[in-house]
């Protein structure tokens, strides 16, 4: 089956079934206009590198894949990460899996209250639109589904790492560089790969990168909070 | 011959010098970034160079005595062999 989307501002075909279908569902478009990007199913061709997995969640992984993959040919790409909107600006906070991105977003929840929301809750994607980066809801976003179908401002990006105290400060040079980039979809293709490097020096260039360690306590959302909403671009 | 394989990409990344692998026989996890005088050896040994035209051409671009040129040129040598980015 395949049906029509709009996703991070692009039309977007996707064949598909199961979990991924069932969580496009809010970003389905109208009409039939001639798609961006065109998402095939895959499953039956990766299925075997994934031995411990469903035949659905297969196709889930793959598709989100195929899509971010083509994402790079419209100046946006994903970064791993969990995605806080409040008062209309977006917050993303990276790590690998395991380090509680989702943990301390949600401290911002109840921090915040009605003022804020997850934007994406796994694999925001983010894209310049006019000079102006944009985080992005998406279908594919982790395992409860947690996403909003919208495109917002970026003001900031944190590598979170775990710490018994909070602090949070600027992070530049080549530990910055290697963290963002390990968590960005790295398509193994050099033309995608080139293409990332090149969205990903004009990323750190325009938008604060951070470097938060926080514990799970209330006043990590809020030691982060009062660091990142400074401002939109670096030197402000 | 000191001479890398296919597939690697360096770029400036925000002022720091990135070395990623793409395609489909290099690490794709093996991400470095690189010195200047790890870029100048870099450059070089990606098209291809002999270890002692390398020293010679380090000797040429920075104060450095012969010692140390030839000590700096097998350490990074054996760093690019050891990560299995040589042919």
């Amino acid at each position: 089956m395949s049906f029509y989307y709009k996703i991070a501002g692009l039309n977007v075909k996707i064949e598909s079934f199961g979990r991924t279908l069932e969580q496009a569902k809010p970003y389905l478009s109208e009409g039939d206009v001639s798609p961006d990007i065109v998402v095939r199913s895959k499953y039956e061709k990766v299925r075997d590198n994934y031995p411990y997995l469903s035949d659905e969640d297969v196709e889930y992984l793959a598709s989100g894949g195929a899509f971010y993959r083509e994402l790079l040919k419209f100046d946006g790409f994903m970064l791993h990460s969990s995605a806080v909107v409040v008062d209309g600006l977006a917050y993303l906070f990276t790590a690998n899996s395991g380090t509680g991105k989702s943990t301390h977003t949600a401290l911002w929840l109840k921090q915040f209250g009605e003022h804020a929301y997850i934007l994406n809750d796994d694999k925001p994607a983010l894209r310049r639109i006019d000079g102006i980066w944009y985080a992005f809801g998406t279908p594919w976003s982790g395992k409860y589904d947690i996403s909003v179908n919208t495109g917002v401002p970026l003001a900031g990006i944190a590598v979170l790492e775990r710490d018994v105290n909070n602090q949070i400060e600027p992070y530049s040079g080549k530990d910055a560089v290697l963290d963002i980039l390990r968590q960005a979809n790295r398509p193994k293709a050099m033309e995608y790969r080139i293409k990332l490097m090149e969205l990903l020096d004009q990323l750190i260039r325009e938008v604060p990168i951070w470097k938060l360690r926080c514990n799970m306590e209330q006043e990590a959302a809020f030691v982060a909070y009062q660091a990142m909403s400074g401002g939109l671009k670096k030197g402000e | 011959m000191l001479k890398l394989k296919e597939g690697f990409i360096l770029r400036e990344v925000a002022g720091e010098t990135v070395v990623i692998p793409s395609g489909d026989e290099l690490d794709l996890n093996m991400m470095i970034t690189l010195n200047e005088t790890g870029r100048f050896l870099w450059e070089r040994i990606a098209q291809g160079i002999e270890e002692t035209d390398l020293v010679t051409a380090l000797l040429a671009e920075y104060e450095v005595d012969e010692a140390t040129a030839k000590a700096a040129v097998a350490r990074f040598a054996a760093q690019l062999r050891d990560k299995g980015f040589l042919i």
